[in-house]
């Protein structure tokens, strides 16, 4: 065990390599909770430097990066020869290197395409009900985004029209978020411009959905309740159209702190046993970090509920003048 | 402004990109694919259900409405039945005090005929006694006239006339 633990150590800090030094336990943090562009390993170890490799040839070819100069660099106190390609900028703006959280963005993608495709099929093909348990808890989670989420923020006439959207927003995040705790695979939620990327979805259909229900005006009448004395309006109206910008960015930060806090606070306790080098140290972090797993489990699935509901709520409330 | 060029508070647009992207497709896809589908399903389910459920709430309503009905007709026919099976017996009691009486005027009615018939015929017996005593008298006065007796023989005569008239009475 002792054995077990002093190899995990080499592996994560490599201390006995000299070339390299050790990782500082924010290095190794920030390493797991991040995303940064695949290099390419000319002398590739293990399948996932080879799944790099490919990766950095197929951006290769889509253009996303130039070919760049090969260097040595310490990964994870190992010297490695990789090489190094500076980015293409799509409008000098859009660094779009595919890296392992746009992966994990598709797997999330694939994963809903690949479970609710098969799954409308089968429900429509059973009108009484299907008997498959697994249909049954798809149909259970699509309710409950139904009764719990929807239903509460629209009429009846417009919910029929929101579900599909916002069964879209729900099981996207809550596939991202459970992605995220596959070990070896990465939060794509837990990254500000994923979270902020959806909720410029949120920010856009609050305007989108006030313009079209209420008119082009609606942005001058629709926010600021009625009723309120006509200097007061100017007083309100800019603190109406900051909040209408706050309200996606609480959802940014809300989703991606609680996302990355849990695996943060996973990856230090595993530290932790590489710091002490103890049996006792071991068996209390593990269990705890398994603990925080199984916290992690139901933060992941909270997340996804109170990230639709709470744009559920934004959408539903630009329907009708306040 | 460094703080979100690097390290965990990065924001990188390409990724922004590739979120909004990825999200659209993702939309595009499930929305045609996936969501129509199934809201729709299961909208027409939950339809379905509501109407066999209004259905069988129409349908109980229906049977105990029913039942109420057949509950009274029962009753009705019960009371009948018990009034009919009460008048019968009030019939058949008048019946058989009618038919006692009957006998029993009957039966008295011929008492008094028998009773009558025994008188009469006592009466005809004690007439034909008469007249036999009168014979057996006017014998015995001619035994007496034609025969001369002592007094004894007399006497004999006269007890033996009156055993015969006593056996015969």
């Amino acid at each position: 065990m002792v054995r077990f633990v002093q190899f995990v150590n080499s592996f994560v800090t490599s201390a006995g390599n000299t070339a390299c030094g050790e990782d500082s336990m924010y290095d190794i943090v920030i390493s797991h909770v991040t995303d940064k562009p695949f290099h390419y390993f000319v002398n590739p170890h293990g399948i996932s430097q080879l799944f790099g490799n490919m990766i950095f040839k197929l951006n290769t070819f889509l253009g996303f990066h130039s070919e760049g100069s090969a260097v040595t660099e310490c990964l994870h106190g190992h010297p490695y020869e990789i090489i190094e390609a500076t980015p293409i900028k799509l409008f000098g703006i859009f660094d779009l290197r595919i890296t392992k959280w746009v992966l994990m963005l598709w797997l999330a993608l694939f994963l809903c395409a690949l479970v609710f495709i098969p799954l409308a099929r089968k429900i429509k093909k059973s009108p009484m009900g299907s008997s498959s348990r697994w249909v049954n808890m798809w149909e259970a989670l699509i309710g409950f985004v139904h009764d719990d989420i929807v239903e509460p923020n629209f009429e009846h006439g417009y919910a029929k029209k929101a579900m599909p959207y916002f069964l879209s927003v729900f099981f996207f995040i809550l596939f991202a978020n459970y992605l995220g705790l596959i070990p070896g695979l990465a939060t794509s939620t837990g990254n500000l411009a994923v979270t902020g990327g959806m909720a410029l979805f949120t920010l856009f259909g609050m305007f989108a959905i006030g313009t079209i229900m209420q008119g082009p005006l609606w942005i001058f009448t629709g926010i600021v309740p009625k009723g309120v004395p006509f200097l007061m309006y100017f007083l309100l109206w800019p603190i109406e159209v900051m909040g209408m910008i706050i309200k996606p960015f609480a959802l940014t930060v809300r989703l991606f702190a609680n996302m990355t806090a849990g695996h943060i606070v996973i990856i230090i306790f595993i530290y932790l046993v590489m710091m002490f080098q103890s049996y006792l140290v071991g068996v209390g972090s593990v269990s705890l970090s398994l603990i925080i797993y199984m916290l992690e489990l139901l933060v992941a699935f909270i997340q996804a509920y109170i990230f639709t509901s709470l744009s559920a709520m934004f959408i539903g409330s630009s329907v009708h003048a306040h | 402004m460094e703080v979100i060029q690097e390290g965990l508070l990065k924001v990188e647009p390409g990724l922004l990109l590739w979120t909004i992207i990825t999200f659209i497709v993702l939309l595009l896809i499930l929305w045609k694919a996936a969501w129509k589908p199934l809201v729709e399903a299961l909208d027409a389910r939950a339809e379905k259900v509501r109407g066999d459920i209004e259905n069988a709430d129409r349908s109980r309503q229906e049977a105990e409405k029913l039942l109420a009905q057949h509950k009274i007709m029962m009753d009705n026919a019960r009371n009948e039945a018990a009034k009919f099976i009460a008048d019968s017996r009030a019939e058949a009691e008048k019946l058989k005090n009618d038919i006692i009486e009957k006998a029993g005027a009957d039966a008295e009615m011929l008492a008094d005929r028998a009773r009558k018939e025994i008188s009469l015929a006592k009466d005809r017996a004690l007439g034909e006694i008469k007249a036999e005593i009168v014979n057996l008298s006017t014998d015995i006065a001619a035994k007496i006239i034609n025969k001369n007796l002592n007094p004894n023989d007399q006497k004999a005569l006269v007890e033996e006339t009156l055993n015969k008239v006593r056996t015969v009475q």
